[in-house]
């Protein structure tokens, strides 16, 4: 039998660790926010509401805001009908189907850099995609120096990472879908494609929710891959909110204002993922 | 003891080993009596880590105790990285090649003594802002210079401009002929930056060489008719296919083997170019300066350096001793002269005494900085009272890739005045 309490001084020291590397942080940046603060000077001052105002007259900002949400729907788009078609067809319980399962999980296991570097070496003028164009005599493609391409090309690459985790969540989900329930659709004269919308759908819809919601949170903080893959450009047009706020920090010595930044940043992933779950939670309950 | 109360101290020892492993910082530190200073580098494919670690253990045999400890700035952008180390308690000791302007509001550098700096160097007030050194001026740079292919120049009738028609016109007929006319490494902002360098150093520097200092006097502006004009002239390439496609997708590297592999017939990038060219490779290569419309010769030129020394270092005079030790180290110079393609800028040692193996590509260009010629400071790049404000030469910098995908030159000028004008005030 456990003693009750046993476990609380390691779930107070969570607590202290997540005091201590979240809340301050964030109370920090929130205090930092109202100030001129500057990396390079010992004091700073109190300059109220400023630096959110300043936000309303940075064009280079807005071009940020997007960027990401751009890169953010095509990227949750993408990863989830991806995810949910690769997780259909991996949707078999054989020693090979399993290893497939593992296999696709592994752009996850990497850390975004690593990913960024092998796709670089792909990508670039001298990379191994345009090699193999030139075997055919194709010309060589900008994949990153030209400012369409290059945004296609974030959004391939980040979908090529996120499409892993989806996979492996809706492949999970697929596996509660008890099979007495195909068989009854079936004995109802479902095909296929009645099957999926009628029974798939409506059963791994947490599934969804869950996908949709960490592909949106874990996108709009996109930071590592473009600053491997692009350094936010061609002509600064690849640059991600939290691309922008780093810049903002450490090359032009805002602090301040690049709190304020943070602070949107936050706002606007907290607002738009409570909306999408309260949405998708909605429609989990229709179904 | 109790099992709670055990596990209390448990987990209050714990955390307070996380805190203390957390409040680490990599700055000076004893070493068994002699003193450990950490020394802020970063790599190039000319300044490799080989080179960092020899030209430590060079620098630090004189100097008795001193053990150095690197950090290797993560990109090229150690100016950036700098801050990050300073935000966060951990700013290095002595510091490579970074923008001292930057740092001097904060009285973070200590300025070096002027009778060192008068007895060793040719230019010893070449780096001083507001009449104090923050980098020992070592070595000069021309940048950018035009490198071009005297092969490719050759085959296709070509001769070396001498005017900015001239220049139009070679491009032109490279790109005729189905050659990338102008090289650019356009994937990273500051090598992107060359033909801007350029094209303002030469032709609004080169007509008022107190241009900068009359921006920070608010007697100018970069919405100013000939500056507009100046840059024009680069938007006026990119319209023309001067670059190449996809040239702002080339990283430095990627530019550099192009340009050596004759895929392009001219290369606007700095001195330190000469560095990559071999001894087998310098028969077909040649460099000239940036023509202007009238033809008069415009040096943009920066005289560099590399050891900034943190004034609030614990160990500020060690660091200091490492610094200059460092920056007269003839083995140091002698492999920036020939990795980096230095022009060296001591007193007392000759660019001969050194015995460098130098490239008859360097020795055409050293003679830009040898003879008696219009020098002015090549914008966005100088450590002296003509640095920009900070954080602008990285917009000035950017500015040379935004013109690549906007055709409103005025509008980004307004756009630099107004973040130069911020910065300035901060």
């Amino acid at each position: 039998m456990t003693r009750r309490g046993g476990l609380a001084p390691i779930a107070w020291l969570a607590v202290l660790l997540y005091a201590l590397f979240l809340v301050y942080p964030l109370c920090r940046s929130l205090f930092l926010s109202f100030t001129d603060r500057n990396p390079l000077k010992a004091d700073s001052t109190f300059v109220g509401l400023s630096n959110y105002l300043d936000m309303l007259d940075d064009p280079r900002l807005l071009a940020t805001l997007r960027f990401t949400l751009l890169v953010v729907v095509a990227v949750t788009v993408v990863a989830n009908v991806f995810g949910l078609a690769f997780a259909l067809l991996l949707n078999r319980n054989t020693a090979n189907y399993r290893v497939m399962r593992t296999l696709i999980f592994i752009p996850q296991v990497l850390s975004g850099v690593i990913v960024a570097f092998i796709w670089r070496s792909i990508l670039t003028q001298n990379g191994l995609l345009n090699a193999a164009l030139a075997q055919v005599d194709a010309r060589p493609v900008a994949w990153l120096g030209s400012t369409d391409l290059a945004t296609v090309s974030i959004c391939a690459v980040v979908s090529w990472m996120t499409i892993a985790f989806a996979t492996v969540v809706y492949s999970a989900a697929l596996r509660t879908v008890p099979p007495e329930l195909y068989e009854a659709a079936r004995v109802d004269g479902a095909g296929a494609l009645e099957r999926f919308r009628a029974v798939t759908l409506p059963m791994i819809a947490p599934g969804m929710t869950i996908n949709v919601v960490l592909c949106l949170i874990t996108t709009f903080k996109l930071y590592d891959v473009i600053a491997v893959l692009t350094g936010g450009g061609p002509a600064n047009t690849t640059q991600s909110t939290a691309y922008y706020l780093l810049e903002v920090a450490f090359t032009q010595n805002l602090f301040g204002y690049s709190s304020a930044i943070a602070m949107l940043l936050l706002a606007l992933t907290a607002g738009i993922a409570y909306t999408v779950t309260f949405l998708l939670r909605k429609r989990e309950a229709r179904l | 003891m109790p099992r709670t109360r055990r596990s209390v101290l448990l987990s209050a020892i714990s955390t307070a080993a996380l805190l203390a492993v957390a409040g680490c910082t990599p700055g000076e530190s004893s070493n068994g009596g002699g003193t450990t200073l950490t020394f802020l580098t970063f790599e190039t494919p000319a300044l490799t880590a080989k080179f960092w670690d020899d030209s430590i253990t060079d620098a630090t045999k004189q100097l008795d105790g001193v053990t150095v400890k690197k950090i290797v700035a993560p990109t090229s952008d150690r100016n950036a990285y700098a801050k990050q180390l300073q935000a966060s308690g951990q700013f290095p000791d002595v510091l490579a090649s970074i923008n001292p302007k930057d740092f001097l509001d904060a009285g973070l550098l200590q300025p070096f003594d002027q009778a060192w700096l008068d007895a060793n160097f040719l230019q010893p007030n070449g780096n001083a802002i507001n009449g104090k050194t923050y980098i020992p001026p070592t070595n000069s740079q021309i940048l950018p210079m035009v490198f071009y292919n005297k092969d490719l120049f050759a085959k296709h009738n070509l001769t070396v401009p001498t005017t900015w028609a001239q220049f139009a016109d070679v491009a032109a007929k490279l790109k005729a002929a189905g050659v990338t006319p102008i090289q650019l490494a356009g994937a990273e902002p500051w090598s992107a930056s060359m033909p801007l360098v350029g094209l303002v150093s030469a032709d609004v520097l080169g007509k008022n060489p107190n241009w900068i200092k009359d921006r920070y006097a608010g007697k100018v502006k970069f919405t100013d008719p000939d500056v507009v004009a100046a840059v024009t002239k680069q938007r006026n390439l990119v319209k023309a296919g001067a670059f190449g496609d996809g040239a702002l997708g080339v990283n430095y590297a990627d530019a550099n083997k192009q340009f050596l592999d004759g895929k392009s017939g001219m290369y606007l990038m700095g001195s330190w170019f000469i560095g990559q060219i071999t001894a087998a490779q310098a028969k077909s290569f040649g460099g000239f300066l940036l023509p202007t419309d009238d033809g008069k010769q415009i040096v943009p030129f920066n005289v560099g350096g590399t050891t900034s020394v943190n004034a609030k270092s614990a160990n500020a005079a060690k660091a200091a001793e490492f610094a200059k030790a460092w920056s007269l180290s003839p083995n140091n110079l002698k492999t920036l002269i020939e990795t980096d393609g230095a022009f060296p800028m001591l007193k007392t040692v000759k660019l001969e005494d050194f015995g460098a193996t130098v490239t008859p590509v360097f020795t055409d260009c050293y003679k830009y900085v040898q003879e008696n010629n219009t020098k002015v400071s090549s914008i966005g790049w100088v450590n002296n009272d003509d640095a920009l404000p900070p954080g602008v030469a990285d917009l000035f910098y950017a500015l040379s890739q935004q013109l690549f995908t906007n055709d409103d030159v005025k509008a980004q000028l307004a756009a630099l005045d107004t973040a130069w004008d911020k910065a300035a005030k901060k």
